[in-house]
């Protein structure tokens, strides 16, 4: 019986031959169009029946969106993950109404997962911090934005005075856009310490460390789109099912087409390894046995790729030895595969080619996160599997942009673009900003500490709280004594305990961010903690950089909502303010003439465009120089017209974009004139340099022990040189003949910049502001960078070749004497427990029998406090929980949905949780979501919040049991294995 | 060229095959069409696990809704109907061959009291809600083809609407009633031998002559313990449909719904017989539950024991020269 | 004329519940109201499938059956909606459905758990189409605008197809010839009486 009261379903039945079989399955709108036989018409009618529906209904407004007034369409990125999904807002009268599929984006083609699908509510609000507010005798207060920013300047300057520069620790954010992240780092630079960092220390710092000692750069070195033609995929250590739901689209569309293997490595059947061909589970925390296991095979049965390994490997001979040890029964015996399984994983990779490795965070949290990442990194290369199509590292990043604020040096160790902290990096950045090196090396505690390395935020408690000693404890002039947070949770990082003793020893804290995050309620702070309510990306404009280095402009959908403000907005009211601060002391610094010298500022706020030009001028270490504002616009413009494998603009496009890659993947050298269409897949010598080709980087000099580095036989299509060459400066293009193929305008400025550098001839494709050498190199087919060897062997890092070392706290103490972790030792700033922690593992492991790990689920990011706050993604997700195996809980009279404590083998932890008894884990092994906070050790501290700003999920944090241990070459923080006991509660 | 790369693939799937064929493929095989049909077969339901805490939402499909469906639409549709219109059959039969049973001596004019205020309250209580929620009841089985094709959509919304509020609240009272029932009647109401012997002579219905009986015959008897029992089961699967999900599932659900609905076509099958009992088909019955006073004669006739009970106890009230036979 | 239908290809389903939240985003269905669902068999096992869930738009349909008011409608199109003015919140249909898509808005609450609210299929109710009244009660009407339900056009492994049922399935079908294998079609025997057929 229908009972309709109105026409309406005569327009649906009109309407009907236009929907009739419309379908998102295997094809977008347009595509199933296109099949139905109606493209043209279906296409002029879909584009133009919102307003035709709106004449034909007379009445009244609409709940959400009203369809007789014009709909606005913007375009935006997930604020979420890196995958880089374009999110279209629908929007009227400056109210984000709507949100529709993006069709045309070549990385999502209109998917998204829960997150990308609930980023609507991000601007709804309810639970977003309204205005600035400061704790006073621990109570909140608001206050006005004049005021805070004045209030947290003159703090500021006031702890700079006393303990000088170093004792502030700039903690920035994957959340910015590249042009914030610049800008924020140009800050710290500015205040003069390298104390800054943001989430990739947790994330891939150790992937950043790994790859780019091993061929350059700290990228993936493919993309999402190209797993589609991979014949091969290996998973380890990730879920991308989870945390990158939408990469699956590729992942999946690649298995399916190419009847690809999908091998899952992983100590938890995850809701990836459900979609795998091949799953081996693995003790957590030996990937680097699996590695070797496999490729033991490899080499046993002359599986690797000889010539590759001949032309474009350094030092392949010294893993053989030690591959050698790691036969099938030894490989058994440390991680518990057995040998067959192994071998089935060896010959497929090895053989059926392309073949690609894709890892995440399980491959990095580790204390052996950088050797793990090395190990990858040389069986790709054992298999010749680096640097074309459907191979290669697929290193799934974190954030939304963790990609470009690693690129713009959110970084204890690097100025933007990795030019590190020597004096050339200094000199080269301070000419880009218009400030002299001397002016800079002024604003240091002292000289010596421009060039060393800042604290990283794995251990910014310690450096609160440590007494300050050069030899034993922290060597710098003085404790933290105060943190600028911007974007950053405060559960993310291991030790909470520490860390609330941290966070009460800072004399300032400041919190920057669309939520109060845990940073407000964890310690029992009483005063001078301030919270700035910041806009989220939507609400402001700029670029972010996928992790495929696809660069996207998001435009702001809506105005920032309540009394919020964009980063740009607030660094350039601190600037100000500090300026205010400092000139009533009578301190001579100054911040804000020479980090906004030459940014347009318009009433107050920074024009993210005019950031981007700056990072053009400077960056030519990434080739982010190419990569103007203009050029990612019209790429966002027409996004329908990139290949969905490739990447590349079709014929069909507009010729200002014609045969770009999407995004322009850095490098995208020289200036943005040139046109030089991205790089989509690093080291790719099948292609010309000027179509996206390259070589592996020589990073690392010419030779050593009389052994070439440079790429023998091998270079990429087209080049002039047919060998190895190193990376161009001013003295190679001399030695070439390729000098005076600089014009005298270059010339100019090569001369001017060489003064600094003792010389011209030192002038390199890095330093060079010209461009000039770079655009002789690519006129000759060769990449700026040099032609060199991966490094097999990277003798600079504590371990060249990858060795097996138990985690810091491991059950397997029967191994210890035999795969000891490194000695204890010194870095950044601060000591660094190794094996000296280890000897506890033999007494603990009694009371501590489980192997605790941690991971993150699809509803939520990160700390959490965005997507806990957002109703439509909190449903899912209501109780934080911790997973067992079925014989472990009934051993512990456990079951399913009880609450439990987890007890941690540190600072008496323990965390009150729900048990969910599954298989998904194996027996031995407990697993943890991190997303959680807002308990502490039982308590609930949702009173702690300044009132209607309470996530709408709380619960206790894994890292409150989380542990000691960090990789030695940067400190990331080992969260994926320890020890803990699980008791009912 | 393409020969030699069909060979090697189908070396290559030669190989492969039987160690996976040993191995077993990690992601199992499953079909969606045979999980189906097994469980509508045996029964159960396909259930995973959700991230949600409404743990009904981790039931993929229950084929078992069907059965609930069918049980609905066809069983009940025909019990309830022939239950309800067999019995005002019976009845109209027996009224037209036996007619109104009439008290043989002819009214005497002096009553005994047999019901209190409060028995009599109470069952009228009883039945008015029960009247109320068999036809709201019946209503939701049977309106959509009577009433609804009578009074439009919004109006039977309306009707509807009001009733299942109606039934709901109304169960209250009727609970309450059930419970007092059972308090003030079951020592008189514990079947005993004379029951025997008053079902063996048909209750004096049908044949000649009154078979012994205290306060209350076999008859009644029945009628009080379906009242109870019955009552108990439609107010006890009533409170679970009342509170969906509340420790039960939805399995449960369709059981409660299934014994709520039989339950209350049957006995609403029943009490027609009770009415009609009570009212036109049998003179002077109806004045116990009205005035609470019957006549002598009726009730000699039809509760003789308890009569004498009652006589002995000197409970009789009204002239004794009226009377116009002298008790056996 | 289509027959329009929903397909959960659980080879490709991950659990990300996008198809959740879409719904919720689109819809602005209030906490509590699942009109989608995902529901994983075999969790942490060899054999683990997801599959999204939520009104399959059955082929006589139990709900519409059962309805004591009769407050159900198959559009042209094979849709299955309701006109909630008519609706008393009864349950039956929650009893009936295999599917388990029936939500109430006070599940539990004595006295009337308010009216029904299921999945629309993206297609509105029985007020004027794109009406506020139209929203507010079963959320935004997307065939009316010439679109597709939100939850297939945003599943991020394109998983969930909807459709028609002819066109869906040999997309389907095609998807399990080119990969080799298929778990078929969830749901179908049930709500359409027919398989996806090979």
């Amino acid at each position: 019986m229908l009972i309709k009261r109105s026409d309406g379903r005569a327009a649906k039945q009109r309407l009907a031959s236009v929907y009739q079989g419309l379908s998102s399955g295997g094809m977008d709108r347009r595509g199933f169009l296109k099949q139905a036989g109606v493209a043209g018409a279906g296409l002029a009618a879909l584009s133009t029946l919102a307003p035709r529906m709106a004449e034909a209904a007379p009445s009244g407004a609409m709940g959400v969106i009203n369809h007789q007034q014009p709909v606005q369409r913007i375009k935006n990125i997930c604020t979420h993950c890196s995958v880089g999904c374009t999110v279209t807002a629908e929007v009227q009268n400056g109210v984000w109404v709507g949100q529709e599929p993006t069709w045309e984006s070549p990385i999502n083609r209109g998917t998204h997962c829960a997150k990308g699908a609930a980023v609507r509510e991000l601007v709804g609000g309810e639970r977003r911090l309204k205005y600035p507010m400061k704790l006073v005798n621990g109570r909140w207060q608001r206050l006005s934005w004049d005021v805070a920013i004045q209030e947290i300047a003159d703090k500021m300057i006031d702890i700079r005075a006393r303990t000088g520069s170093d004792s502030i620790f700039w903690l920035g954010s994957a959340k910015f856009s590249n042009e914030g992240a610049y800008l924020f780092r140009k800050f710290a630079a500015m205040w003069g310490t390298n104390n800054v960092d943001h989430q990739a220390r947790i994330c891939h710092s150790t992937t950043v460390a790994g790859v780019a000692n091993t061929w350059g750069y700290g990228a993936q070195t493919n993309s999402y789109n190209d797993i589609r033609n991979s014949k091969t995929m290996i998973i380890m250590g990730g879920n991308p099912a989870e945390a990158h739901p939408v990469s699956l689209q590729h992942v999946l569309a690649g298995k399916e087409k190419n009847r690809a293997n999908l091998i899952v490595i992983d100590p938890r059947y995850t809701r990836t390894a459900a979609h795998a061909t091949e799953y081996v589970r693995i003790r957590p925390g030996t990937d680097i046995p699996v590695i070797w296991g496999i490729l033991w095979h490899i080499f046993e049965n002359g599986w690797e790729d000889k010539e590759f390994i001949r032309q474009r490997v350094y030092g392949m001979d010294d893993v053989r030895r030690e591959v050698a040890k790691w036969n099938p029964a030894e490989v058994e015996r440390v991680t518990g595969v057995p040998g067959a399984q192994l071998r089935r994983v060896a010959e497929m990779f090895a053989k059926e080619r392309p073949s690609t490795l894709i890892w995440c965070m399980g491959a990095t949290q580790k204390t052996v996160g950088t050797a793990n990442v090395r190990a990858f990194s040389i069986l790709l290369l054992a298999t010749g599997n680096v640097g074309g199509e459907g191979n290669g590292a697929n290193i799934f990043r974190g954030h939304c942009n963790v990609q470009g604020a690693s690129d713009f040096g959110l970084d204890v160790a690097t100025l933007p673009a990795y030019y590190g902290i020597d004096e050339t990096a200094w000199r080269h950045w301070a000419r880009v900003w218009g400030e002299t090196f001397e002016s800079m090396r002024a604003r240091f505690d002292s000289p010596q500490m421009m060039h060393t390395p800042g604290i990283p935020t794995t251990r910014y408690f310690d450096a609160a709280t440590m007494p300050v000693n050069p030899e034993t404890g922290l060597a710098q002039r003085s404790n933290y004594k105060g943190m600028i947070v911007f974007g950053h949770g405060g559960n993310t990082v291991t030790r909470m305990p520490d860390a609330v003793k941290g966070l009460e020893a800072l004399e300032l804290l400041v919190v920057a961010d669309p939520h109060p995050t845990t940073f407000a309620v964890l310690s029992g702070r009483r005063d001078n903690t301030y919270l700035l309510p910041i806009a989220t990306q939507f609400e402001c404009s700029g670029s972010r950089t996928a992790s495929n280095r696809s660069v996207q402009w998001g435009s702001k959908i809506v105005d920032p909502i309540f009394e919020s403000r964009t980063d740009y907005r607030v660094m350039y009211h601190l600037a100000e303010a500090l300026d205010r601060a400092a000139e009533r002391r009578n301190m001579p610094i100054r911040f804000r003439e020479p980090m906004f010298r030459y940014i347009e500022v318009r009433d107050g706020e920074p024009v993210p465009e005019s950031i981007l030009r700056e990072i053009n001028r400077g960056a030519w270490g990434t080739g982010y120089t190419g990569i103007s504002p203009e050029r990612l616009k019209l790429h966002m413009q027409h996004q329908d017209k990139f290949d969905i494998v490739t990447l590349r603009a079709r014929d069909d496009a507009p010729p200002e974009i014609r045969g770009d890659y999407y995004g322009l993947p850095w490098p995208c050298w020289g200036t943005p004139e040139m046109r030089h269409p991205g790089t989509h897949i690093l080291y790719n010598t099948n292609l010309h340099v000027k179509e996206g080709g390259g070589t592996f980087r020589a990073r690392f000099g010419v030779e050593r022990n009389g052994e070439t580095l440079l790429a023998e036989g091998s270079y990429s299509k087209g080049s002039d040189i047919r060998d190895g060459y190193p990376e161009f400066t001013v003295a190679v293009l001399k030695r070439l003949g390729w000098y005076d193929e600089l014009t005298a305008a270059e010339k100019a400025v090569i001369a001017e910049i060489g003064q600094g550098l003792g010389g011209e001839d030192r002038v390199s494709w890095m330093t060079d502001l010209s461009g000039g050498i770079v655009r002789v190199a690519l006129e000759h087919g060769c990449s700026p960078f040099g032609n060199a060897k991966a490094r097999a062997n990277a003798w600079n890092l504590p371990d060249p070749i990858p060795v097996h070392r138990e985690p810091i706290y491991t059950p397997r103490t029967d191994l210890l004497a035999q795969y000891p972790t490194l000695p204890d030792r010194r870095g950044f700033r601060l000591p660094h427990l190794g094996q000296s922690i280890q000897a506890r593992s033999h007494q603990l492991v009694r009371d501590f029998p489980l192997i605790l790990s941690t991971g993150r689920l699809v509803e939520y990011e990160g700390g959490g406090e965005e997507t806990r706050s957002n109703k439509w993604l909190a449903e899912l997700q209501q109780d934080m929980f911790v997973e067992i195996n079925p014989r472990d809980a009934a051993a512990r009279n456990i079951r399913d949905g009880q609450w439990v404590w987890v007890r941690g083998p540190e600072n008496n932890a323990r965390v009150r949780v729900k048990a969910m008894v599954t298989e998904r884990v194996g027996p031995g092994v407990v697993w943890m979501p991190f997303h959680f906070a807002g308990w502490f050790m039982g308590e609930d501290q949702r009173r702690k919040y300044p009132q209607g700003t309470d996530p709408i999920v709380l619960g206790e944090s894994a890292n409150a049991v989380t542990t000691y241990g960090y990789d030695p070459v940067t400190y990331m923080q080992e969260t994926k294995v320890t020890l803990c006991q699980v008791v009912a509660a | 060229m393409r020969a030699l790369r069909f060979l090697l693939l189908a070396l290559a799937l030669g190989i492969s095959a039987p160690a996976l064929a040993q191995e077993g493929t990690p992601r199992g095989v499953v079909s969606a069409e045979e999980l189906e049909a097994a469980t509508m077969r045996q029964g159960g339901m396909i259930s995973g696990r959700v991230t949600l805490p409404d743990q009904a939402a981790a039931n993929l499909i229950q084929p078992a809704g069907q059965a609930w469906r069918d049980f609905h639409n066809r069983t009940l549709t025909w019990v309830g109907g022939v239950a309800i219109l067999g019995m005002l059959g019976v009845l109209v039969v027996f009224y037209l061959t036996r007619g109104r049973i009439r008290v043989e001596g002819g009214l005497s004019g002096r009553t005994i009291p047999r019901f209190n205020l409060l028995e009599r309250a109470n069952h009228w209580m009883v039945a008015t809600s029960f009247i109320i929620l068999g036809l709201t009841g019946l209503n939701l089985t049977f309106g959509r083809f009577l009433l609804l094709p009578l009074v439009g959509p919004e109006t039977f919304t309306a009707i509807s609407e009001a009733g299942k509020i109606a039934h709901n609240y109304l169960s209250f009272p009727f609970t309450l009633g059930i419970v007092l029932m059972l308090l003030l009647w079951v020592k008189d109401n514990i079947p005993n031998r004379l029951d025997i012997e008053w079902f063996k002579q048909g209750g004096g219905l049908i044949g000649k002559g009154h078979p012994d009986s205290k306060r209350f015959n076999g008859g009644q008897k029945m009628v009080f313990w379906l009242t109870i029992l019955g009552g108990g089961a439609v107010a006890v699967s009533g409170y679970l449909l009342i509170f969906p999900l509340q420790g039960t599932t939805v399995a449960d659900m369709q059981l409660a719904h299934t014994v709520h609905a039989l339950v209350g076509v049957l006995m609403i099958a029943a009490m027609l017989a009770h009415i009609y009992i009570g009212s036109i088909g049998m003179e002077g019955a109806f004045d116990a539950m009205g005035s609470g006073q019957v006549d002598l004669n009726w009730a000699k006739e039809h509760h003789n024991l308890w009569t004498q009970e009652q006589l002995a106890a000197g409970r009789v009230s009204g002239i004794p020269g009226a009377e116009a036979k002298p008790a056996e | 004329m289509a027959r329009l239908k929903f397909l959960c290809d659980s080879d490709r389903c991950i659990e990300c519940n996008a198809c959740v939240t879409a719904c919720k985003n689109e819809h602005e269905v209030p906490w509590g109201i699942n009109r989608r669902r995902v529901v994983t068999i075999n969790d942490g096992r060899p054999g683990e499938r997801s599959i999204s869930m939520a009104c399959m738009h059955c082929t006589d349909a139990p709900c519409a059956a059962v309805c004591p008011v009769s407050c159900f409608y198959t559009t042209a199109d094979g849709v299955v909606l309701h006109d909630k003015d008519l609706c008393i919140g009864c349950g039956y249909c929650f009893y009936a459905c295999p599917f388990g898509a029936p939500q109430y808005p006070r599940l539990g609450n004595f006295g009337g758990r308010g009216k029904m609210d299921k999945c629309t299929y993206c297609a509105g109710g029985p007020q004027e189409d794109n009406t506020r009244v139209e929203y507010t009660q079963y959320g935004s009407n997307r065939l009316a605008e010439g679109k597709l339900p939100i939850c297939a056009e945003m599943c991020s492994t394109k998983a969930l197809l909807a459709g028609d049922g002819e066109i869906i399935a040999s997309i389907y079908r095609e998807r399990v010839q080119t990969r080799g294998y298929g778990s078929g079609a969830w749901g179908w025997r049930t709500a359409y009486r027919t398989t996806v057929g090979a």
